[in-house]
């Protein structure tokens, strides 16, 4: 409660003892700065007051001794080179004028276009008697697991304008070395187009992504029992319905008895029916001649073209026939038309490799090109 | 009880004779073939016989001319001459076909050259190698020394048309812009040459800037864009005499992008107003003018289709350039261009079944085809710059400028089939850009 008196009364205590003892009350007097003078005269004065007059000039400075100077010029130093005289610059060439247009004048139009009489028909080739069995060799058949194991095909070749072997380095070092050369090979033909901006990037564009787990087998449903039908809701039948039923029956009876007699004669005459093999055989031997001009009208056009062929199995030139088209104009129709012709024509070499025991199977053919999976998308 | 048993009789011998139906292939053999091989047609083109001294040399340029042709294309290959088992000393003589059967030659092209002081006889014909037949008749044409290429075209037409049944483009001239100097100094001028780069002959001196040469449908005049005022100004030229007039001249307007319709008669292109810029159509003979689009944005490079009644643009209506059809009177437009990128400078068919365009996308350029309903899109090229479409007479190449990138990158003119294949760049003495490809002659 009295802090505050305490503490009031010892600064005050203090502030007197500073005031007492720290020399605030001191009566000491400050420092006097004393400078030293001296007396002088009157004439000492004036003399000091009186202004400067200027030196005298002495005589004249000895002249300085010159140095030995040569009045002849130093000759120049010879170089070893004489410089010619450069060649006066040549007369800049005179721009070529811009042409003037002139009329453009198409060439010529040919004046007359006339067609011409049909050419003389080549000498035709000396007939000969063909053999009812064609003259090629039955292939042996081949086992169809080798014996030995097959080499490995030969790498694939560049593509490249013009055809290269491949050059390996010799065993035996040679003196001259040669440099190890890929083989190449022309573009060869294909079944599909990529363009230029369809060529893929050398880069992956992006990662596979790993293959999620597979699903937990369900569980088997489970097995519930089957009602069983109760006999004495048998429907009952309509014996005028039974009636009808009984004859159709028997003229199924009898129609399934007529055919199988007639397949069995027709079968007797024609032998066994050409495998899938055989025929996919054929059908690739064609199919590697027919080129397609994915381009054009022609191939929005689907021919079916008939022939007939020889024991030999080829073609009967005079029986080639369109038998029916879809698609496509009347010029693009000739066209696709002709295409399927010459596939037909180009591939048969000495004949088709068809088995000459079912030539009855084979001697008439009706073959249709569809270019559907091959048309500019 | 009974009818049961006759079922099961009845399926007895059904089963029967089931094996027997199929053993038995009555009828002929039926194959379908639906993948066949996309090459070229192996030909051979022998020299053509001179039947006259001073036709010696002519006769032999005229076979390589033909064969350039048609090689040239990518749907035919020659079989090279030293190949040939049997030679045509005559062409009235037989063919051996086996010769020729022998080296796999598809096709056999013979000929005859005559001449006559300055007049010249040309005869061919065609012929199947395989089928043993002439393909088509035999023709002749008769002209002057001087248009002796002119005939080898014409030749080379007359058997592409009779091998793919469809007309060729051989004897036709390309109109084009001939660039010279550096890239920022560059002198352009009209000309025009044969489509393969030869006979180039210019249009119009350097003296002006020049754009966009058009082609009319007979050939005989081009529309082009000419700064010769300071303002870009439609003119027309008349291929003959070399004389041009500007058909659209108002002051304080920019004309650019023509292009004659079928007709002949009526120009359509694109007309800037401030900042906006739309599509009008004139009547070259009236002067008449009518305003096709009324959009507030850039609508331009319009092409008509070939029957005249419809007219596909560029326009950024959407956002971005975009491609539009819209009726030859103007009216309603309906988008048909939806992929990624933008679409420029499309161009109609002869044929009328597709649209050429230019597409930019992801920092590159394409020429492309599409349908003209917009569908089953397809990219032929692509480059640092391709632009400017133009379609040869029969509809199957497309001819495009090619600039390299880099201050001496130069431009170039290129062609490339329908499908994508056979990309090949057309020889001219200078650099060249916007080609427009006239009517075949």
């Amino acid at each position: 409660m009295h802090t505050g008196h305490y503490i009031s009364g010892g600064a005050h205590g203090i502030l007197i003892l500073w005031a007492l003892f720290g020399g605030m009350f001191r009566s000491d007097p400050p420092e006097v700065q004393v400078a030293e003078v001296s007396v002088i005269s009157e004439a000492q004065f004036a003399a000091m007051m009186q202004p400067q007059t200027a030196p005298q000039l002495g005589a004249e400075p000895a002249a300085l001794p010159q140095p030995d100077i040569d009045t002849q010029p130093p000759e120049p130093p010879v170089s070893e080179v004489q410089p010619t005289p450069l060649p006066e610059p040549a007369e800049p060439e005179r721009a070529e004028p811009d042409p003037v247009p002139r009329p453009v004048l198409p060439e010529p139009e040919p004046e007359v276009v006339e067609t011409l009489p049909q050419p003389p028909a080549p000498e035709p080739a000396p007939e000969v008697e063909a053999p009812d069995v064609a003259l090629r060799p039955i292939p042996r058949p081949a086992p169809r697991v080798a014996p030995e194991a097959v080499p490995q095909p030969e790498p694939e070749a560049e593509v490249a304008p013009e055809v290269q072997e491949t050059v390996e380095q010799s065993e035996t070092p040679d003196v001259t070395e040669t440099e190890e050369q890929q083989a190449t090979a022309p573009e060869a033909a294909t079944t599909e187009i990529v363009t230029e901006a369809e060529e893929p990037a050398r880069a992956p564009s992006a990662s596979v992504r790993p293959q999620s787990r597979p699903n937990r087998p369900a569980p088997a449903p489970q097995q519930t029992a089957e009602t069983t039908p109760d006999p004495s809701e048998e429907p009952v039948t309509d014996p005028a319905e039974e009636e009808s039923s009984a004859d159709a029956t028997a003229s199924a009876i009898a129609g399934a008895l007529e055919e199988a007699l007639a397949g069995a004669s027709t079968a007797a005459a024609s032998g066994p029916p050409l495998t899938q093999g055989e025929t996919d055989g054929f059908r690739i031997a064609v199919q590697e001649c027919w080129v397609v001009d994915v381009g054009s009208q022609a191939a929005n056009v689907t021919v079916t073209v008939g022939f007939d062929m020889d024991r030999s199995g080829r073609v009967v030139n005079s029986s080639l026939r369109m038998l029916s088209s879809e698609g496509g104009s009347g010029t693009a129709i000739e066209t696709a038309f002709q295409a399927a012709r010459r596939a037909i024509l180009r591939c048969q070499g000495d004949g088709y490799n068809l088995p000459p025991e079912k030539f009855d199977q084979w001697k008439t053919v009706e073959m249709t090109f569809n270019p559907e999976s091959m048309r500019i998308r | 009880m009974k009818q049961v048993l006759a079922s099961l009789l009845a399926v007895l011998l059904m089963a029967v004779s089931a094996p027997s139906v199929l053993l038995a292939q009555s009828g002929p053999l039926r194959i379908e073939i639906t993948e066949g091989v996309i090459e070229p047609l192996p030909y051979a083109v022998p020299d053509f016989v001179a039947e006259s001294a001073a036709a010696r040399d002519m006769a032999q340029r005229i076979a390589r001319v033909v064969a350039d042709d048609l090689t040239g294309s990518g749907l035919f290959r020659e079989v090279p001459r030293e190949a040939h088992i049997s030679q045509i000393t005559s062409f009235g003589s037989p063919v051996q076909f086996a010769d020729w059967k022998a080296i796999n030659a598809q096709a056999l092209i013979t000929g005859a050259v005559s001449s006559d002081g300055n007049r010249v006889v040309v005869k061919f014909r065609v012929w199947d190698v395989f089928a043993g037949t002439e393909l088509g008749q035999g023709m002749q044409f008769a002209g002057t020394a001087d248009g002796w290429r002119r005939m080898a075209h014409k030749v080379a037409d007359q058997v592409y048309s009779r091998i793919t049944g469809e007309s060729g483009y051989f004897d036709s001239r390309v109109v084009f812009v001939s660039e010279s100097g550096p890239k920022d100094q560059r002198a352009k001028r009209l000309a025009v040459m044969d489509y393969d780069g030869a006979n180039v002959q210019y249009l119009t001196g350097g003296n002006a800037l020049v754009l966009a040469p058009r082609f009319s449908e007979d050939g005989q005049r081009v529309l082009y864009t000419s700064y010769e005022t300071g303002m870009p100004r439609v003119h027309v030229l008349e291929v003959g005499t070399v004389q041009s007039r500007i058909i659209q001249g108002q002051d304080g307007v920019m004309s650019f992008a023509p292009r004659f319709a079928p007709n002949g008669q009526t120009v359509v292109y694109s007309l800037t107003q401030g900042s906006n810029t739309d599509i009008w159509a004139m009547d070259i003979a009236s002067g008449g003018v009518r305003q096709l689009t009324s959009a507030p944005s850039i609508e331009t490079a319009p092409s008509y289709s070939p029957d005249g009644s419809q007219i596909v643009f560029e326009s950024d209506r959407s956002g971005t350039q975009q491609l539009y059809v819209m009726p030859a009177s103007g009216g309603e437009a309906r988008r048909i261009s939806f992929g990624q990128g933008r679409y420029s400078t499309p161009v109609w068919s002869p044929r009328g079944d597709m649209i050429a365009f230019t597409k930019q996308n992801a920092g590159r350029f394409h020429i492309g085809v599409m349908r003209t309903d917009g569908s089953e899109e397809r990219l032929l090229t692509a480059s640092f710059l391709d632009e400017g479409p133009t379609w040869a007479p029969n509809g199957r190449v497309i001819m495009f400028a090619r600039e390299t990138q880099g201050a001496q990158g130069s431009s170039s003119l290129y062609t490339v089939d329908i499908s994508g294949r056979n990309l090949k760049r057309v020889r001219t003495p200078e650099g060249a850009s916007d080609p427009s490809w006239g009517p075949l002659q």
